[in-house]
């Protein structure tokens, strides 16, 4: 056997020595570098979803990035050895793949999520609740808490901002946008068509307009309808009915779709998501209008149905990565952090009430402030049915059957009660 | 760019979490349980029903750590994912011998280790990805520009991909067309062999042209590359090209194809293989493969014993002694090469008095055979033949005589005979 020391004839060391001692000099190297001076980057990786009414294509992941780093840069001088790693899911994948990453303790540290499926997220153990301190609960609203609290009382994550639901319209179509319903079927009788998708959540607004919220909030508590609201769902359903009938009202499968017609002009008015405001201001530039959803012919405001994202906590993070975690739902809820966010992308609100926004200064901030304040009686709601609910698939399918005739107004109302209503 | 090698980069600080770094410790554990135990079996310390459990103890241990840590409520998904591909990794093995029944060796071997392996690393890497990051997400990052289109991570994941399978993955089924064609149109061997070959140099050109298609790239633009580089191909790597252009020729041609027979340097070869650039060729005197050149049999003279048919007329010499007459020697040449098994009875073997020898009358019989690579032996066989024939009929294989004598110095007489001592 050869020695170890030995040199072989053109000089080098035997390769079964050689190898050992370059383990060590590399293991010593990393170890020194370790144990330096040396600051080892923290990689935090961050988990965001997308809505279901948005494509997941580099524009779309710029936009998230541009956004993070505006509060990215502010950590960084906080915390300096913070690095933030972000993946996107698309709404449908997410749950699958949080369990699946969970179950093998490589999920994300932080999940930015909507707050519907944060809550999902808790009931199924995949993020652990939110510790926050009474001091930063008292920066939101407590209707705003209540949405990502489950029924022990715990907080499924930090809200951090809103994107709200509004009317986007295009300028060289629309000179005024519709302020009440009987405008905007004005506006399509004026040969000016209107988009709307007969996805539930899209639709929920025209519901607050007609007064019906109340009675989707009474069937959701299964609560036997008053007159009144069983009257009022009835109207609700009947104009979307009529509105189907409307040559130039079309119904759309999905929001997607509506936006893909409005981006093609063929359509001149849709209600849209304040997050895809970017992506449509890129293809229609200063043609893009924006403005709150119609309010309802008499006193009744539209309820649009505005999403709460909230940054919510991994299970399996490193002590390290939670504390880093921590300092940046904190940092990211501080009203600096909420106000450059808002201002640097206009597509969302603060979740922090403390945050002062000028609104004068942008009729788009204008029109999501507005839509924020008509969302309000949707935040019940919400509370009761959750974006990812099961029930809303059907839900669409008896407004599809709604708005192409196949079904009358009362049964259509009857069949929303059977489905929504609790079961017992 | 960048973007990604980051990403890449962050997935390992999932490390630092105990719950991770214990499960890799678990399976890092049992493959170094696993390989002493196998180096145990080689060198026969662990013998009888161990020995043969041997090879899925690993997923066996990790699958029993996976339930321990499970029931201690922690997370053991890694672990369970790992011993999976393991155990998957394993049952490619069955599957190879499956395949064996139905398909040779040789090919098995290829489809192995060029197609179904690789496709299954491949799986389990994005397996293993999508444990820690979102696929979606990586799909869409920007790698750069290619004459002015963005390329994203999955436009050219799937470009490589689809150009990795259309390499590889074409083959079987190209043979298998060639197969049907032949059996429908009657095809020799050769001209199925070249049918596939083309069949699956279309495929390869449709799929690069789909690739390019769906990466986006605008055709004029393709058009002007393709330009710029016939000018680049005619200073840069004109031979490469001239030998893939050759090769071609020489397919559509049909005269050198896979099983064609050619003569190099005075032996025999087979056509095995014809490449892009090379055509493979095996010489049966010494089993050499012989890579040549295409363009080297499109510019030179090549002799073929496989262009219009298989057979080859092949011819032997002998010699027999001055005082047996021809025509019975003819005759018994030409009977022996008859009875030779492998020499065709029609056309009939002819003999022919060559020349007069030095010292014996020189004949040759021409005889022909069904395949041009059994010369050498058939030949052997015929001089046997001739050998054991002239014996029995004592018929004389002359060989040259020489007697040599020493001169005696000085000259002596010449009329005094040699040796005489005088």
């Amino acid at each position: 056997m050869a020695e170890p020391w030995k040199r072989t004839e053109n000089g080098g060391m035997m390769p079964a020595m050689r190898r050992p001692l370059l383990t060590l000099l590399a293991t010593a190297l990393l170890l020194a570098g370790c144990g330096g001076r040396v600051q080892v980057p923290t990689p935090l990786h961050l988990a965001l979803v997308t809505n279901s009414d948005q494509r997941l294509d580099n524009d779309l992941r710029e936009d998230f990035q541009n956004r993070l780093k505006l509060v990215e840069r502010g950590l960084l001088r906080i915390h300096p050895e913070a690095t933030v790693q972000v993946a996107i899911y698309p709404v449908d994948q997410l749950l699958a793949a949080i369990q699946r990453r969970s179950r093998a303790g490589l999920e994300p540290d932080l999940l930015f999520v909507n707050g519907d499926t944060a809550l999902t997220l808790l009931r199924d153990g995949l993020v652990v609740p939110y510790p926050a301190s009474p001091e930063l609960l008292q920066s939101f609203e407590p209707s705003m808490l209540e949405r990502v609290r489950d029924p022990q009382g715990r907080l499924a994550g930090l809200p951090l901002m809103v994107q709200t639901q509004v009317g986007c319209f295009n300028r060289r179509q629309v000179p005024e946008p519709p302020r009440n319903l009987d405008d905007l079927l004005r506006l399509s009788a004026s040969g000016r068509p209107v988009g709307l998708s007969v996805e539930a959540v899209e639709l929920v607004w025209s519901a607050g307009s007609l007064g019906a919220v109340p009675a989707l909030i009474q069937t959701l508590k299964g609560q036997p309808l008053s007159q009144a609201n069983q009257q009022a769902l009835v109207g609700w359903l009947a104009w979307l009915q009529q509105a189907g009938g409307q040559q130039r009202v079309m119904f759309f499968a999905n929001q997607q779709e509506a936006i893909a017609a409005f981006l093609a002009g063929q359509v001149a008015w849709i209600p849209c998501s304040s997050v895809n405001l970017g992506m449509i201001r890129r293809h229609l530039g200063s043609n893009l209008g924006v403005a709150p959803l119609p309010d309802g012919p008499g006193e009744q405001r539209a309820a649009p149905f505005n999403r709460l994202r909230v940054i919510a906590l991994g299970r399996h993070s490193s002590g390290n990565a939670r504390r880093l975690a921590l300092a940046f739902a904190r940092f990211s809820a501080n009203p600096l952090s909420q106000r450059t966010m808002t201002m640097g992308s206009l597509t969302v609100l603060p979740a922090n009430r403390f945050v002062n926004l000028p609104l004068q200064s942008s009729q788009q901030l204008q029109a999501m402030h507005t839509a924020l304040d008509q969302g309000r009686q949707t935040n019940a709601l919400a509370a009761l049915i959750h974006g990812n609910d099961g029930r809303l698939p059907q839900v669409q399918t008896l407004f599809t059957r709604l708005v192409f005739g196949e079904a009358t107004p009362p049964a259509t109302a009857e069949a929303l009660v059977q489905l929504l209503q609790p079961k017992r | 760019m960048s973007d990604l090698l980051l990403q890449v980069l962050s997935w390992l600080s999932y490390i630092e979490r105990p719950t991770v770094l214990l499960q890799l410790l678990i399976v890092l554990a049992v493959v170094a349980v696993v390989a002493v135990c196998r180096l145990s079996r080689r060198r026969r310390w662990i013998q009888g029903p161990l020995a043969l459990a041997m090879p899925h103890l690993g997923q066996l241990l990790i699958g029993l750590a996976c339930l321990v840590l499970a029931v201690g409520g922690q997370p053991f998904g890694l672990a369970l994912l790992l011993a999976l591909l393991w155990l998957g990794w394993s049952a490619l093995g069955l599957l190879q011998r499956l395949m064996l029944r139905w398909l040779p060796e040789r090919e098995v071997h290829r489809l192995d280790t060029r197609l179904i392996r690789p496709l299954y690393l491949l799986a389990a890497a994005l397996l293993l990805i999508s444990e820690v990051d979102s696929l979606s997400s990586l799909a869409v990052i920007p790698l750069g520009q290619l004459m002015g289109v963005r390329l994203s991570t999955e436009k050219v994941f799937h470009a490589l991909l689809v150009i990795y399978l259309v390499l590889v993955g074409c083959g079987p089924p190209a043979a298998g067309i060639a197969w049907l064609l032949q059996r429908a149109l009657g095809m020799s061997d050769g001209s199925r062999k070249a049918t596939e070959l083309m069949l699956r140099y279309t495929v390869v050109g449709l799929g690069l042209v789909a690739v390019a298609v769906n990466l986006g790239l605008n055709t004029t633009a393709l058009i002007a590359v393709a330009g710029g580089l016939s000018v680049g191909l005619g200073f840069g790597i004109k031979e490469v090209f001239s030998n893939f252009v050759s090769g071609l020729w020489l397919l559509f041609e049909g005269s050198v194809r896979p099983g064609e027979v050619l003569m190099i340097d005075g032996d025999p070869c087979e056509v095995r293989r014809l490449g892009l650039r090379a055509t493979l060729l095996w010489r049966d005197r010494d089993n050499a493969e012989l890579l040549i050149p295409n363009q080297t049999f499109f510019t030179e003279a090549t002799t073929t014993y496989t262009a219009s048919d298989r057979m080859r007329r092949s011819q032997v010499s002998v010699g027999a002694a001055y005082h047996h007459d021809p025509a019975t020697v003819i005759a018994l040449l030409e009977a022996t090469a008859l009875a030779v098994p492998r020499v065709l009875p029609m056309p009939a073997p002819k003999a022919l008095l060559q020349s007069y020898g030095d010292f014996a009358i020189n004949y040759t019989l021409r005889f022909w055979i069904t395949n041009p690579m059994d010369n050498g032996g058939i030949c052997s066989e015929v001089n046997q033949a001739i050998w054991a024939a002239f014996q029995a009929h004592g018929i004389v294989i002359p060989f040259p005589q020489q007697v040599q004598y020493e001169l005696p110095w000085p000259p002596q007489d010449p009329h005094t005979p040699p040796g005489s001592g005088a």
